[in-house]
């Protein structure tokens, strides 16, 4: 294959899957998917699936890692080995999913309730069965709904999506072939009760203004996100007249 | 009007002490999943964890022995003790115990008073939140449960519960109807039917009997 530049991502302002720069992707979530757990869900963002569950607070183990004052969220985000078409073949973790289960527990770690469960952890795995880039973005949002089910106290349910430019166009939602080749990638997951960014990370370039302008991409696309993850979990709860 | 909450929205613009909730900027938001009553300022919350109060009753495992000091399994954030001088029976690890909350100590420690070795039976596993469900107002849904299956029934705060004798299987799957509709209201009829529907199939009718 020639080498793609980023130009040929964006055809007379279409993306090549016809998307128009500001949509996102089709997105499902269903939760309580995981009996054992005390909070699970699955998500389809566009190619992607993946499947979250929470668990916990339990003693943290081993002892060191726990915290006297507070709990303390681990997180494992792990691609599964046939999930895309890179090389996942090693099972466990690698340098990336190490990254990226640290970023999602310091995301999780600013809305739950830490201080209430001093010595303890709580359990975050994220599974990737199908990845098709954005994969830490759609596997907060899936994280969120089953820490949302879990009845852990939170602050907020956080959503997350990415950001891209495409030449001179901002993208949101990036698929893998535009976030291979595309000029900048910043994936962030917001607080929809306040607007906190609570990741924003970014490879590429994007100057000041491009960055402010991502960031109200991504708030604004949140409202879909937000009613699309209230909705999986208000399907568990059909009629409310206790 | 009652509502779904979910954990982040706002139930009130002022402040005010509920349970599962949390004060910011003077207004309360609710911090897990549950229904709100706002005639009667109520929150009812759907998902959430155990947290001890004194004379709650709990059902526990015993994990370890030693010195004068049980370790009980509470299958919660929280560890229980029990100081072996308020043991009455003999107690060896991997019993089954009913006991009352006597406090919660600062290092997270739930003390526990006036064990009860529950023997033979099983124990079901069940989210807390759903336990008020369990017990019913009045105690009329745990009643329920014990007459319409013929079991011995005793319900943890913690979330655990111990079966013994009578119909278990039957108690078990009520249980679990219990624990998916209980934010339908008619519940208590509705398990009254099941287990009744049951009980019929289980003994024939005396017409039944004499055709045979």
């Amino acid at each position: 294959m020639s080498k793609k530049e980023s130009k040929d991502l964006m055809i007379d302002g279409k993306r090549l899957d016809g998307r128009n720069p500001d949509e996102l992707r089709s997105i499902s979530i269903k939760a309580n998917v995981i009996k054992n757990a005390m909070g699970s869900a699955y998500i389809e963002w566009g190619m992607n699936k993946i499947v979250s569950a929470v668990y916990g607070p339990s003693e943290a183990l081993p002892k060191h890692t726990g915290d006297s004052e507070k709990a303390t969220i681990k997180c494992r985000y792990t691609m599964a080995p046939f999930s895309s078409l890179e090389e996942h073949g090693r099972p466990g973790m690698n340098r990336r999913a190490v990254e990226i289960s640290k970023v999602t527990s310091e995301v999780f770690s600013n809305i739950v309730l830490l201080e209430k469960f001093p010595g303890n952890e709580i359990d975050i795995y994220i599974e990737v069965l199908q990845g098709d880039g954005g994969t830490r973005a759609a596997g907060i949002t899936c994280a969120a709904v089953a820490l949302a089910m879990s009845g852990i106290p939170i602050r907020d349910i956080p959503f997350a999506v990415s950001v891209g430019k495409i030449g001179r166009t901002l993208v949101l939602d990036m698929n893998k072939i535009e976030d291979n080749y595309s000029d900048a990638d910043v994936p962030m997951a917001i607080n929809p009760r306040n607007g906190e960014l609570t990741l924003l990370q970014m490879d590429g370039i994007l100057t000041g203004e491009e960055l402010s302008r991502a960031i109200e991409m991504a708030r604004h696309a949140g409202e879909t996100i937000s009613r699309i993850q209230r909705n999986a979990i208000g399907e568990q709860y059909g009629q409310i007249d206790a | 009007m009652k509502k779904l909450i979910m954990p982040g929205d706002i139930l009130l613009s002022r402040p005010i002490r509920i349970e599962h909730t949390i004060v910011e900027n003077g207004k309360t938001y609710a911090t897990v999943l549950g229904v709100f009553d706002d005639e009667k300022t109520s929150f009812i919350p759907l998902e959430g964890l155990w947290y001890p109060r004194p004379n709650e009753t709990v059902i526990g495992i015993i994990e370890e022995s030693k010195l004068n000091v049980y370790t009980v399994n509470l299958n919660a954030p929280y560890k229980g003790i029990i100081i072996s001088k308020y043991a009455r029976d003999p107690i060896v690890n991997g019993d089954v115990v009913e006991a009352y909350v006597k406090e919660l100590d600062k290092t997270g420690t739930v003390v526990l008073t006036r064990p009860r070795v529950l023997h033979g039976g099983k124990v079901l596993y069940i989210k807390p939140a759903k336990i008020p469900r369990i017990i019913g107002s009045n105690n009329t849904m745990a009643m329920q449960l014990s007459a319409g299956t013929k079991s011995s029934v005793a319900v943890g705060m913690n979330g655990m519960i111990w079966l013994h004798g009578g119909d278990t299987d039957l108690a078990t799957e009520a249980i679990f109807k219990i624990t998916r509709e209980a934010h339908i209201s008619g519940l208590t009829d509705r398990i009254g039917k099941m287990l009744g529907a049951s009980s019929a199939e289980a003994q024939p009718s005396p017409e039944a009997h004499r055709e045979a």
